[in-house]
């Protein structure tokens, strides 16, 4: 299998999130349910203020802690694009994946009292197209596509402010950082 | 039953918002299920998708919302008359039949016609208002019903600049251009420097325009940002950020002129463009004017104080636009001296009162340091459809065939401004020492938002109460709707046949129906067409040319560059089926792509590459040879000495300008803040207020979509420094008072925003609480007056304000 993943240009990001909307259309959410979530972070002092964003959605980890975590099994790492999916006939509700996740991806469903996370749009990549979000980035600052082909694209390794280390799940996702969303060393 | 198979429809994204993309929707057994944008050809930078931003992919929740307007509905305490009129804006609503409501509306319209007058009855001339929705390839309607009011003997109309703000009157008047005022995209990357002054494409003018701009920078260009606030464009784009007070860019503008007329020296340190000066503009000196003219009147004795003894010097502006002085020398240096540069600017520093001087103050920069006319080099608009990509356009949809009937009370036109007031008050100023009177019986809102989208909402919900009969025709309860006494349910462009919508130079959308009308809602046309009959007009004369042939003319007439650039070719080719599927008269003919393709792709789009013949520098045979080139001004020239805009201004009847751009202090600009300029002493209301498109919104459309809330919530922007003096914490509830209304909000403090300034997103509808006084949804023009000055233009950049914690 390829494990597929997200590219993440921090410094082409203008915030816009037609990515969070293009996923809720996708995902036909209700409000309140953010299955992709652009945050942005400010700091700084007028006249120099700083601001960058975060466009995430699941990583789709390589040792997801949501599977570990999860007791019935609903959660699992398919092998053909490496998503990170839930089997909602298996899921309980318990949200203990929820609680597990370091990245806080995952949304708990008041309406139907279980889980959701981002599937990877599973169904649009096995149908050729691509997931409903990297498609829709007007800034092209989000991308997917075979992990090892986006890591040949930026080979920033310094640990980002407000993410886990990668170390700690092994996240699908390569993000070209600025210089204010890099932790102090 | 046999089920379709899903099919992808082009879906119009029709809103007013700077872009216009693609975007298409999933139909599955009749019913949209999701969207999708542009996929019909491989991205990249010079042949890009023409994807949709997050409102036009959040259309489905707006066409398809539980808000829909779904019925004809009267208001419940409406009479004839109006009845009690006080509770327009918040009475209940009454379902009516079709017949029943057109029967009122059409008897109405008799009553105050013959009681009162055609010219009691306002409506928009939408046609007029923005030059022709023929020429935008269809706005989607909005002049049917003043075409039905024309036939029926006229209505009055309104008038006035709202998003160009002076470049309207004024950037047409000097020789520079209303709206084509840069280089086409890839010219910009051979740039090295953009001043971006007072424009944030990625919040105004989505599409592709801030993408274009991020080809410049990886292609080397350095962007200085000029913006009260930090917006997402420089926080991708700036090298330098300069703050600056709303309404102050003059002032700026005239320092930075200072800076360079007083240390260029053409042998050591050549900062002005002598040879453009003087072959291509007047006004510079006094051997540099036209007959006639007072010598005064030249810019340069202007600038040095030679006259009134006030130097345009940096120290002089600093005081007023909080620039420092050694940053403006620095600014104007950096300009100076640097071959190839691009001065861009948008509207919005020209939404300022008496900023009629402003264009032609930001023209002069350009015309001293030359960036004008040649690659990499321009000094102009660049915004809405051209932004970061000016020039002819390289694929015209074919003209719709309808030819709009006159209104016999064309001359019967009120100022923005001054309309509420008119209605109130029965005078206006129909121009210079000229009072007329007026008796506003009937208001007709079809198409548009105006009671929202104009200043002085507190007076125009006073209008509304003062009326006898309002009605609106919308697919949703906007204000407009709120405060009618009938309300007719529209279809969406969704829910009509196809039509040719204009986007970028580069491209032509064609949208087809996605879904029959929801619920009971009816086309504009098919109300104006029943008006048309219970008022004796005859029908045909309000649909000259019927939906579907006004699509063929269209298709028919559609023009696309031909390969060598050098003149227009047909686009579709068009077949005897073609033309007997349609059920309209026309002639084949043979184009680049069959009708077939076009309706199935969606978009028709021009690629481009490097040294393509589709290139496009402003002003560039001008610059070469004015003689041979003339501007469309009586010099022929750029004219930084301009008697007609000075004339124009002086004939509308409000206040004057020289011919030359001195610096006029606006109403509540930064000034009014004062109560005592020279000591310093803040008045009443001593914060700027400032009034920014916001991403959530399309002007006033798309502020009912749940996710665009969700997703940008509507929040006064404020500075951390401003908000501790008031004990004022982030996300609490605060009270913003101007001299017009006030309004509440939560705050959200950041470091971004200027001290001294606070601002909100446009277009939020009012939800104006009479017991409490308050506007409780934060919509702009509560606070922001209806100030008549100058060309009449929309002054939404300037406002002061106080806010309180509550």
């Amino acid at each position: 299998m390829a494990q597929m993943g997200f590219f993440y240009d921090m410094t082409a990001c203008i915030g816009c999130k037609t990515c969070q909307i293009a996923c809720k259309d996708k995902n036909d959410l209700a409000p309140g349910l953010l299955l992709r979530r652009v945050i942005g972070f400010e700091g700084g002092k007028f006249p120099q203020p700083w601001v960058y964003y975060l466009s995430l959605s699941c990583n789709h980890c390589s040792s997801p802690l949501c599977v570990s975590a999860c007791p019935t099994g609903a959660l699992y790492k398919e092998a053909q694009l490496g998503a990170v999916l839930i089997d909602q006939n298996k899921c309980s509700g318990c949200r203990k994946c929820q609680q597990s996740c370091p990245y806080g991806h995952i949304q708990y469903n008041e309406s139907t009292g279980k889980v959701a996370k981002c599937d990877m749009c599973r169904d649009l990549i096995v149908a050729g197209e691509q997931p409903a979000c990297a498609g829709s980035c007007v800034m092209r600052a989000l991308d997917f596509g075979p992990l090892d082909e986006l890591e040949k694209r930026c080979k920033e390794t310094r640990p980002l402010k407000n993410l886990p280390n990668s170390g700690l799940t092994g996240p699908s996702i390569v993000i070209t950082p600025k210089p204010e969303a890099l932790r102090a060393p | 039953m046999t089920r379709q198979p899903p099919k992808w429809i082009t879906a119009a994204c029709w809103h007013n918002c700077g872009g216009r993309c693609l975007n298409k929707v999933l139909v599955v057994d009749g019913k949209v299920v999701r969207q999708k944008t542009d996929d019909t050809h491989p991205d990249s930078p010079l042949f890009p998708q023409q994807r949709g931003c997050l409102r036009g992919r959040s259309q489905r929740q707006q066409v398809l919302g539980e808000d829909r307007l779904k019925h004809p509905m009267v208001r419940k305490h409406w009479l004839p008359g109006g009845g009690d009129k006080e509770l327009r804006g918040r009475d209940e609503w009454v379902r009516l039949s079709w017949d029943e409501a057109l029967d009122i509306v059409a008897g109405e319209i008799q009553r105050v016609k013959r009681q009162y007058g055609n010219q009691s009855i306002l409506a928009w001339d939408y046609a007029s208002l923005y030059y022709s929705q023929k020429m935008t390839g269809g706005w989607g309607g909005g002049s049917e019903i003043s075409q039905v009011l024309s036939l029926y003997g006229g209505h009055t109309n309104a008038w006035g600049s709202t998003s160009w703000g002076t470049w309207r009157d004024t950037g047409k008047k000097i020789g520079l251009g209303i709206a084509n005022g840069t280089n086409d995209r890839l010219d910009l990357q051979n740039c090295q420097l953009v001043v971006m002054w007072g424009a944030n494409p990625a919040w105004s003018s989505p599409g592709s325009a801030t993408y274009h701009y991020l080809q410049a920078k990886r292609a080397g260009s350095r962007f200085i940002f000029i913006d009260p606030f930090y917006t997402d464009s420089a926080q991708v784009l700036a090298n330098e950020w300069i703050p600056i007070r709303p309404g102050t860019d003059h002032a700026l503008a005239l320092a930075l002129a200072h800076t360079l007329i007083t240390e260029d020296d053409p042998a050591t340190n050549p900062l002005i463009d002598w040879d453009f000066l003087n072959r291509c503009t007047i006004g510079y000196d006094v051997m540099h004017l036209p007959e006639g003219a007072d010598k005064r009147h030249n810019f340069k004795d202007y600038i040095l104080g030679s006259y009134d003894r006030q130097p345009k010097s940096p120290e002089w502006a600093a005081k007023i636009c909080g620039v420092e002085p050694d940053k403006i020398r620095w600014l104007a240096r950096e300009i100076a001296t640097t071959a190839k540069v691009a001065l861009i600017t948008s509207f919005a520093p020209a939404r300022i009162n008496n900023a009629d001087s402003w264009p032609q103050a930001f023209m002069a920069l350009g015309c001293l340091t030359g960036h004008i006319g040649q690659s990499g080099r321009m000094t102009g608009i660049s915004s809405h459809r051209n932004a970061a990509n000016s020039g002819p356009a390289l694929v015209v949809a074919g003209d719709d065939g309808v030819e709009f009937v006159p209104n016999p009370l064309a001359h019967s036109t009120i100022n923005q401004n001054e309309l509420w007031d008119a209605v109130l008050t029965g005078r206006y100023t129909a121009g210079r020492g000229d009072t007329k009177e007026i008796d506003i019986q009937m208001i007709y809102h079809a198409c548009h938002s105006y009671l929202n989208q104009k200043s002085g909402i507190v007076k125009g919900i006073d209008a509304h109460r003062k009326v006898e009969f309002v009605v609106a025709q919308n697919y949703v309860l906007n204000p407009s709707a709120q405060y009618a006494d009938i309300v007719l349910p529209v279809t969406t462009q969704w829910e009509r046949e196809g039509r040719l919508f204009n986007g970028n130079r580069e491209m032509l959308l064609f949208p087809d129906k996605v879904m029959e009308p929801y619920c009971e809602a009816r086309d504009d046309i098919w109300i104006a067409k029943e008006l048309a009959r219970r008022l004796g007009i005859d029908v045909a004369q309000v649909e000259p040319v019927c939906g579907p042939q006004q699509l063929f003319n269209q298709l028919a007439g559609t023009k696309v560059i031909n390969k060598d650039g050098d003149g227009y070719e047909p686009l579709v080719t068009i077949s005897p089926g073609d033309i007997a599927a349609m059920g309209v008269t026309g002639k084949p003919q043979t184009g680049r792509i069959t009708l077939g393709e076009f309706k199935e792709t969606g978009i028709y789009q021009v690629s481009r590459s490097p040294g393509d013949p589709f290139s496009y520098i402003h002003l560039k045979e001008f610059r070469e040879d004015p003689a041979a080139h003339p501007l469309d001004t009586p010099s022929g020239k750029l004219e930084i000495h301009c008697q007609a805009i000075a004339e124009l201004v002086r004939n509308c009847g409000w206040t004057e300008i020289d011919p030359i751009p001195k610096y006029t202090k606006p109403c509540e600009g930064y000034e009014d803040t004062f109560s005592g300029w020279e000591t310093g002493t803040k008045g009443e209301y001593p914060l700027q207020f400032y009034s920014i498109h916001v991403l959530s919104r399309a002007h006033s459309c798309l502020d009912n979509v749940a996710w665009l809330r969700e997703a940008f919530p509507h929040e006064l922007l404020m500075n951390p420094a401003d908000a501790a003096s008031r004990g004022i914490s982030t996300g609490e509830n605060v009270l913003v008072r101007s001299r017009h209304g006030a309004v509440r909000r939560p705050v959200r403090l950041t470091e971004r925003m200027m001290p001294g300034v606070v601002a909100l997103g446009q277009g939020a509808w009012v939800a104006w609480d009479d017991e409490a006084g308050v506007d409780q949804a934060g919509s702009v023009n509560v606070l922001i007056g209806a100030i008549p000055t100058g060309q009449g233009h929309g002054g939404y950049n300037s406002c002061n304000v106080q806010v309180l914690k509550e």
